[in-house]
């Protein structure tokens, strides 16, 4: 009896501690060469829902390391997407990637707030049915654990924005704080990876509103997002993206607009990253219906205008375009096998590209 | 890098041509190059990368100023139009300010017989508000534009360039502008 007892209290315990753990579906592809966990660079995030999994591309021949982030806003799905498909389908020929799909996986484990699309939307892969995630853009209030202060104030520096929320969206922690929240812990842990693993460039992927025009509630007209189709370098790696930037829009057509960091702006990944870990930063952002405040029903799968296909496909361009300009630039790059460019995601569209 | 040069080459080879009127009237810029900034976009960078292509003679300061160069010494100014508010935030600078040190430079390039050149590199998504009022505050010192035709869907720059009797050079990709370049400059 006491046995039973013991098993089913250790049995609730690890429920408890474990079953609230959100772990979204990737099956990777054999050019993954070892999973590691966020929390091997920084053990406070183990066992707990900020964790999330690491996996590593690595071909053994001489090369830069390139860091790949998706899901840092987990309703930005063309990010998460083109990263997973990266981890079921490339291998890597020279250096070494590492991909984080889910970089806060919290925020993937609660659906979007505005409450207007699913939380798991359901697609068929080339195996079958699965899921995308359609998460939130900050991480759980539960897991941070503490109410959102009134202003957010960035931990380094006395930037602050108004909405206090912001205390939960990791990309305004960078470079983080060890003893901090769990939002700031979570940008730490990214920081001290990129540390860790020497890692010379990186991309964080995003999304943003579309570009499209539209009528607010008092009839006027409003400008779309000025965000959307844009390559945010660091001001030390804006000649690497000008580059990348001219050859997607000569080969494919798709003007994208090079910005560079607001040093002003504290926190971001494509800021921060650089600056305490020297690794060249990059941050992308895809045009997502789902992100357009004015738009009271809408398809972040098939849009007509911006199908996921188009907007993974032109995260997994500008993947490959960075490759290349960081080898004009820098020497020598990460080589890749099956990275589909954004023509061939067009054509065969982007669950194809799925296992 | 071989890799790249290729590319960059095919992106040579691929890139359809440009509309320019400047030449057939005998007009054409020389080297060596001042390229700066005027509203703190990454166009004018892009505008660098483009001219290595053609291997044009320039030096590129995106707060070139009259206070630190001595325009004379160039033959063709080029400013590159662009208002980012993320820019004119990483140079700590506000759009005043900006726009007072392109139109000095400009003052002093028309003083000293240098060329001034407005370009749009980036297109529509540099049309604005504040991009348009540095253009216009620049063009009555622009002895041409060059633009990239989705800028000039409302025929904002043609109006400027037919008002001055000034040629216009567009062009579809940003690529595209080596064409620009290699004829205006005879490369």
């Amino acid at each position: 009896m006491r046995i039973k007892a013991i098993l089913l209290v250790t049995l609730f315990l690890a429920s408890a501690l474990f079953g609230t753990f959100f772990r979204p579906d990737v099956r990777p592809g054999y050019g993954v060469t070892d999973i590691g966990w966020l929390s091997d660079y920084f053990s406070p995030l183990r066992n707990t829902n900020m964790d999330t999994p690491v996996y590593f591309m690595d071909s053994g021949v001489d090369g830069p390391t390139f860091l790949l982030m998706g899901g840092t806003h987990a309703r930005e799905i063309s990010g998460t997407t083109a990263a997973i498909v990266f981890i079921e389908n490339v291998a890597v020929t020279k250096g070494r990637v590492i991909v984080v799909p889910f970089s806060n996986i919290s925020a993937a484990s609660i659906p979007d707030e505005t409450g207007k699309s699913p939380h798991l939307i359901p697609i068929e892969s080339r195996s079958g049915s699965r899921f995308l995630v359609y998460g939130d853009r900050r991480t759980d209030p539960l897991d941070q654990g503490i109410p959102d202060p009134e202003i957010f104030k960035h931990a380094q520096s006395d930037f602050t924005l108004d909405d206090g929320a912001e205390s939960r969206n990791l990309n305004r922690q960078y470079p983080g704080v060890a003893d901090g929240n769990p939002t700031q812990q979570l940008a730490y842990a990214i920081n001290q990876l990129v540390k860790t693993e020497n890692v010379d460039f990186n991309l964080d992927m995003h999304e943003s509103g579309t570009p499209d025009s539209y009528i607010d509630s008092k009839g006027n007209q409003r400008s779309g997002s000025s965000l959307a189709y844009t390559l945010v370098c660091h001001p030390d790696a804006l000649e690497i993206g000008a580059v990348a930037i001219m050859e997607i829009e000569a080969f494919y057509g798709v003007s994208v607009k090079l910005e560079e960091s607001n040093k002003a702006f504290r926190g971001l990944s494509h800021l921060e990253i650089r600056d305490a870990t020297g690794s060249l930063s990059f941050l992308s952002e895809t045009p997502n219906p789902g992100q357009d405040s004015w738009r009271d029903r809408f398809d972040v799968i098939n849009d007509p205008d911006y199908p996921l296909s188009h907007r993974a496909g032109l995260q997994l361009q500008i993947i490959r375009s960075l490759f290349g300009a960081y080898e004009m630039m820098i020497g020598e790059t990460v080589e890749v096998e099956n990275l589909p460019s954004y023509e061939e995601v067009m054509q065969n569209g982007i669950f194809s590209y799925l296992n | 890098m071989k890799r790249l040069l290729i590319v960059l080459l095919i992106i040579g080879v691929v890139s359809v041509g440009f509309a320019a009127d400047g030449t057939e009237q005998g007009f054409v810029l020389e080297e060596p190059v001042a390229v700066t900034s005027a509203g703190q976009s990454p166009g004018a960078l892009q505008f660098t990368v483009v001219a290595k292509m053609v291997k044009l003679e320039y030096t590129f300061e995106k707060l070139l100023s009259v206070e630190t160069v001595d325009i004379s010494q160039f033959k063709t100014l080029v400013l590159v139009v662009g208002a980012s508010g993320k820019g004119l935030g990483a140079a700590n600078i506000d759009i005043e300010a900006e726009i007072l040190r392109v139109k000095s430079l400009a003052e002093a390039a028309e003083k000293s017989g240098v060329k001034v050149v407005i370009c749009n590199l980036e297109g529509e998504s540099r049309r604005g508000p504040s991009s348009d009022r540095i253009v216009t505050e620049l063009a009555p010192f622009a002895d041409a534009y060059f633009v990239k035709s989705d800028a000039d869907q409302d025929g904002f720059f043609t109006t400027f360039s037919e008002k001055a009797g000034v040629p216009l050079a567009t062009f579809e990709k940003t690529v595209d502008l080596k064409d620009v370049l290699a004829e205006y400059f005879g490369k």
